[in-house]
């Protein structure tokens, strides 16, 4: 059984087209809604999803991990994370759930830059992405093709292994760096990333610095 | 004269409180003994305020009143950090009861 996970935080405008898409492709689609105040809970609950309620926002990392421990009590065989804004492809969840069981990897990461499927604003390209490796590579992730991508497929071993501590942006850097701690075999998979939005700015990358860091000292 | 008294009043009033606040709030024997040793060390460079300077040319400072103000400066920067980590750890707690909760009422369904 695979389930869906999907992140959201006032995603009305997006959030039933992207449960529809996904739930032709997995067992059960699991909206997190993380605190939403326009009409995400509504629309995801009418297009079919189980609707987790985080009554205060948390931020993507914390909604994520409640998402995991829901999949748990469901003895979920794999969990996909996808993104609520619309900006993956559904279509490409199935072959990618048979790459990682034909890999007898536990991780699926999602890269853009595997086959450069989806276009990339420039600074990204040659500003953000840089430094983002330098700070994955700081904080002990294994080298891969994409930093911060949210397509993901964790396999039971891995779902039970994986404790996502990072409550906001940051945890797109812990998930890889938990992989290696627990040894965990992982496989990049090409996916195509529409920009709607710009995502993480500098200041973003600033408040995910600060939050690693932060990370480091609570136990 | 009248600052230095003003000082060392204060300091009582602090180290009174500090016995006060062991009693009741149970604080700490390290916490209790570091901030006695601060405040008789606040009396000591009031009542001799050329106590400083003399540490300050042992670690090649110039003037006693700067060596205060480095210490201070980076005192303060640590407990903010000290702070910052607390209130990330409080953050962590906060998000496990409403993961909590979130999966309870859907059990409940």
């Amino acid at each position: 059984m695979i389930i869906a996970i999907i992140p959201a935080f006032n995603e009305s405008d997006s959030i039933e087209s992207v449960v529809h898409a996904v739930k032709n492709h997995v067992d059960e689609v699991v909206v997190v809604d993380d605190g939403s105040m326009d009409e995400t809970v509504k629309k995801a609950r009418a297009a079919g999803a189980t609707v987790l309620l985080h009554n205060l926002n948390r931020g993507q990392g914390a909604a994520l991990q409640t998402g995991h421990d829901y999949a748990q009590t469901r003895a979920a065989d794999f969990v996909l994370h996808f993104d609520a804004d619309g900006q993956f492809d559904a279509a490409e969840i199935v072959p990618a759930l048979q790459a990682l069981q034909n890999s007898k990897a536990d991780v699926l990461f999602g890269s853009r830059f595997l086959n450069k499927k989806g276009d990339l604003p420039f600074t990204k390209r040659y500003i953000i992405f840089p430094i983002s490796k330098v700070i994955n590579f700081v904080f002990g992730t294994p080298n891969m093709s994409d930093v911060h991508n949210g397509f993901r497929i964790l396999n039971k071993k891995a779902l039970s292994a994986i404790y996502i501590g990072q409550d906001r942006m940051a945890h797109a850097t812990e998930i890889p760096a938990l992989v290696k701690t627990h040894k965990l075999g992982y496989i990049e998979y090409p996916v195509t990333v529409r920009y709607f939005e710009y995502g993480q700015n500098v200041k973003g990358g600033f408040h995910i610095l600060k939050d690693l860091i932060l990370g480091k000292f609570i136990a | 004269m009248l600052f230095q008294i003003l000082i060392l009043l204060f300091s009582l009033f602090a180290i009174v409180s500090i016995f006060f606040r062991r009693a009741k709030d149970g604080l700490g024997i390290r916490a209790t003994v570091f901030w006695i040793l601060f405040w008789l060390g606040v009396d000591l460079v009031v009542l001799v305020p050329n106590s400083t300077t003399v540490l300050a040319n042992k670690l090649g400072i110039g003037r006693g009143v700067d060596l205060v103000v480095y210490v201070s400066i980076l005192m303060i920067f640590f407990i903010l950090f000290r702070l910052n980590v607390k209130i990330e750890g409080i953050n962590r707690q906060i998000t496990k009861i409403v993961r909590k909760n979130a999966i309870d009422d859907v059990k409940k369904k």
